[in-house]
């Protein structure tokens, strides 16, 4: 029991790691921008899906055709942004109209994708990934391998974020957006930064979850609802730290409600949002 | 009161008589606007009491505060936008049958609403007003729709009204109307007014009594003559240069 | 004509679902994302109580109409005092979390995955009387709601819907008219989701999912917010287009996905060109 209970655990972590990747660029979006950006679960299907074609279907090298389906999400991400959000704003809507207009632009993408593509699209094969094995538990490399990822996205993100000239700017941002732009930040500049970082991620997580799990258009929207819960119980005071904390519990959540009762998994979810946002909205960090 | 260990208040007790103007005058951030906070429900006070008639009132919420006969107006306005001026006044009117679910089917409520929209048709006209009565208030110029939210405070029938700047914004040929409507309401109606301001020809106007407020504390009350002609406070406070 | 009689029953019924979400988005500001829950209650009671318990379908149909507004109710409680962004987000929640319990504690039928076997009255056995009567009931509903909202309490509800504050300082406290427009819309959508498991014959989980809800937002925002004739025009169109594309001669692949396309095209274009939808009184810019 304890090793198939360490098992739920350890692939708890390894969605935890999804979960980062995805909702630290969408907690960063919302805390700087106020844009509840719905749609950025469809660049996480962008990524994936470009990752798939490239690969497996035209053959081409698994890290060339990671980087592309990475690249070409963070482009997904930023045509979003000019596409749909800023005409919205131009045209005097307000934060719930970019809401609505990004639930938009994420039914046209899933349509898209829904239409090319019926089943699942997944890339790797078991025998592609190597299992450790301890004392009865079998622990992947590949989640091993996502951890070390994340690890590592998050350093270079909290070192973008403070140790850069645009990092800085993307923080006086979340502070205050009035004072920032009256000091002479470049909003448009640091907006476009912070889109194409929060969409590279999710990028890196849609590839991932492709060569793992396989993805289906729905995915990217099952995805983002998780991180935003994460989101939401991390708190967007501490963007990075609350992000993981917040991740790593819902990693956790899914992990055990998936093995212990899976079909309530998405009313728990979500029962434990409303809980959030009813009992306590800023977070655990807020 | 305290926001945060600042102390707003030392000591302060203003008594606001029926039939009667009261003003409050003082510098920005003396704490006036916060007076009338505390008395609707907005703020909890730290220490001491408010008493309406003799009844104490104690966690009382904003929205129980018509229910015991006082009411407020925003400095800021804060009229419905989308709403006519004459649906403004309307909406202000309490216990309304055709407010309930249940009243939409029973006579009393038309007979009850015509009533209603004749008293605040006759509202509209005492300010002048009733050329804008189907007009959004959203659209109407802010001077108007500080009156408008007057009317509006005035219509809930309280006894007790508690102005925060009711002429502030209003251009000069709308203020004569505000003196108008109030010294109707109290001298006619018999209805206390307590009104915050800086205008202080306003205030000299139409007030009874003043209260000067500065740093949390007042430095004089009484009849509006004296006060306003006293040294210190013309001194301390109309001689120095303030922002109207 | 058969086919056409079903259409004009299926309008009739969204007719009533758009009214009910009108009044309370449109008329009082609440951004009621997850409606669909309230139409499957409506749609289960009635089933349940006809197909397994026998009972009449009158009789079940009322009891639908009390249980959907019971349940608005509860629903709405714990959210009242969250501000209208979270809102939205809670009401989403809700109805992911009705999903959840549709799926996995729905009655259903022997052997198959939702309940189907209704015993319909004369008024309702055969498809022309059926549509008949539930436009009736759609007309009847379109006048209440019309006179609702010409009476002093839409006009209260809008005074909410402008500036709650302002209202309680006025002595009228904002959440009770909340909460009673909400039970009211919520009575209203019940019994348009049993006339739905009347018209459909067939009910099961997937037809009360967050598509649905985002469709009724898509039907009311065309149609445009604040306007009975905007909730009957909006239904109206969109079937009417939807049912058009059937005759482009598309493989019915595409079919589905090109309508959610489309509903995304809408949702955008509203947000960015036309907040007021079509015949809309209420210039939607949160």
């Amino acid at each position: 029991m304890a090793a198939s209970l360490f098992q739920v655990f350890s692939a708890g972590l390894g969605l935890a790691g999804y979960y980062a990747l995805v909702a630290v660029g969408f907690a960063l979006i919302f805390a700087t921008l106020r844009i509840f950006h719905i749609a950025h679960g469809t660049v996480f299907i962008v990524g994936g899906y470009v990752f798939f074609s490239l690969h497996r279907l035209l053959g081409l090298n698994v890290f060339l055709s990671a980087a592309a389906g990475i690249g070409c999400a963070g482009f997904a991400g930023l045509a979003i942004d000019k596409i749909v959000y800023a005409p919205v704003l131009r045209r005097g809507g307000g934060m719930f109209n970019v809401f609505i207009a990004s639930l938009g632009a994420a039914l046209i993408v899933e349509a898209g994708f829904l239409a090319w593509t019926k089943g699942v699209v997944s890339v790797a094969r078991t025998d592609m990934l190597d299992i450790v094995i301890f004392d009865n538990v079998a622990l992947r490399i590949f989640d091993i391998g996502i951890l070390a990822l994340v690890a590592v996205a998050f350093t270079v993100l909290y070192l973008w974020l403070h140790r850069t000239n645009v990092g800085l700017e993307v923080r006086a941002l979340t502070d205050n957006a009035n004072l920032a732009t009256i000091v002479g930040v470049d909003v448009q500049r640091t907006r476009n930064s912070i889109f194409l970082v929060a969409s590279l991620l999710a990028g890196l997580a849609g590839v991932l979850t492709t060569y793992d799990a396989g993805i289906v258009p729905s995915t990217g929207f099952q995805i983002l609802f998780i991180g935003i819960v994460a989101v939401i119980l991390g708190g967007v005071r501490h963007i990075l730290l609350g992000t993981l904390v917040g991740a790593t519990c819902l990693g956790l959540l899914t992990a055990f409600a998936g093995f212990f009762f899976p079909e309530w998994i998405i009313s728990i979810t979500f029962l434990i949002m409303i809980v959030l946002i009813i009992v306590r909205p800023q977070g655990i960090l807020g | 009161m305290n926001f945060g260990g600042v102390f707003v208040f030392e000591d302060v007790s203003i008594a606001i008589p029926l039939g009667k103007v009261t003003a409050c005058i003082g510098p920005n951030g003396a704490g006036k606007t916060t007076i009338i906070n505390i008395v609707c429900g907005a703020f909890p006070p730290k220490a001491g009491e408010i008493f309406l008639d003799g009844v104490r009132l104690k966690g009382i919420r904003p929205f129980d505060t018509v229910r015991h006969g006082l009411c407020r107006s925003f400095q800021d306005v804060r009229i419905f936008p989308s709403l006519t001026a004459l649906e403004n006044v309307l909406v202000a009117m309490p216990e309304q049958r055709g407010e309930r679910i249940g009243g939409l089917f029973f006579r009393g409520a038309r007979v009850q609403e015509r009533a209603n929209r004749d008293k605040a048709r006759r509202l509209l006209q005492a300010v002048a007003l009733e050329s804008a009565a189907e007009r959004p208030a959203g659209e109407l110029p802010f001077g108007q729709q500080k009156l408008l939210s007057l009317l509006r405070a005035v219509a809930t029938g309280a006894r007790v009204l508690l102005l925060d700047e009711p002429a502030a914004g209003a251009e000069a040929d709308l203020i004569p109307r505000v003196v108008d409507l109030i010294r109707s309401l109290v001298k006619a109606e018999g209805r206390a007014t307590f009104l915050v301001e800086h205008n202080i020809d306003l205030v000299r106007q139409i007030a009874d009594r003043v209260y000067v407020l500065q740093g949390g504390r007042i430095i004089a009350a009484g009849d509006v003559q004296r006060v306003l002609d006293d040294e210190t406070v013309i001194r301390e406070y109309l001689g120095r240069v303030y922002d109207a | 004509m058969e086919h056409l009689l079903y259409l004009g029953t299926l309008i009739a019924v969204w007719i009533i679902v758009a009214l009910a979400a009108n009044l309370v988005v449109g008329y009082t500001g609440m951004m009621a994302m997850g409606q669909a829950a309230y139409i499957g209650v409506g749609a289960y009671v009635t089933a349940t109580l006809n197909i397994l318990l026998g009972v009449n379908f009158y009789l079940a149909l009322s009891a639908a109409v009390i249980a959907s507004a019971l349940v608005a109710a509860i629903t709405l409680l714990p959210l009242l005092r969250i501000g209208s962004f979270y809102f939205a987000l809670a009401t989403l929640g809700v109805n992911f979390v009705f999903f959840d319990i549709f799926r996995n504690l729905g009655p259903r039928v022997e052997g198959s995955e939702g309940l189907y076997g209704l015993q319909l009255p004369g008024l309702f056995a055969a498809s022309g009387p059926r549509f008949a009567t539930t436009l009736a009931i759609a007309g009847a509903c379109a006048l209440l709601c019309q006179r609702i909202v010409a009476s002093p309490l839409g006009r209260v509800l809008r005074a909410t819907r402008d500036r709650p504050d302002a209202l309680a300082a006025l002595g009228k406290d904002p959440r009770r008219y909340r909460m009673v427009v909400w039970t009211f819309a919520g009575a209203l959508t019940g019994l348009a989701g049993g006339l739905y498991a009347a018209t459909l014959f067939y009910i099961d989980p997937t037809l009360f999912t967050l598509d649905t809800s985002i469709l009724v937002l898509v039907y009311i925002g065309v149609g445009g917010l604040a306007s009975t004739a905007g909730s009957v025009l909006g239904v109206v169109l969109l079937t009417a287009f939807n049912e058009s594309l059937r005759f482009i001669g598309l493989p019915s692949q595409y079919v589905g996905p090109l309508q959610e396309a489309m509903y995304g095209f809408l949702l955008i274009a509203l947000m960015t060109f036309r907040r007021r939808g079509l015949v809309g009184n209420y210039d939607f810019r949160e």
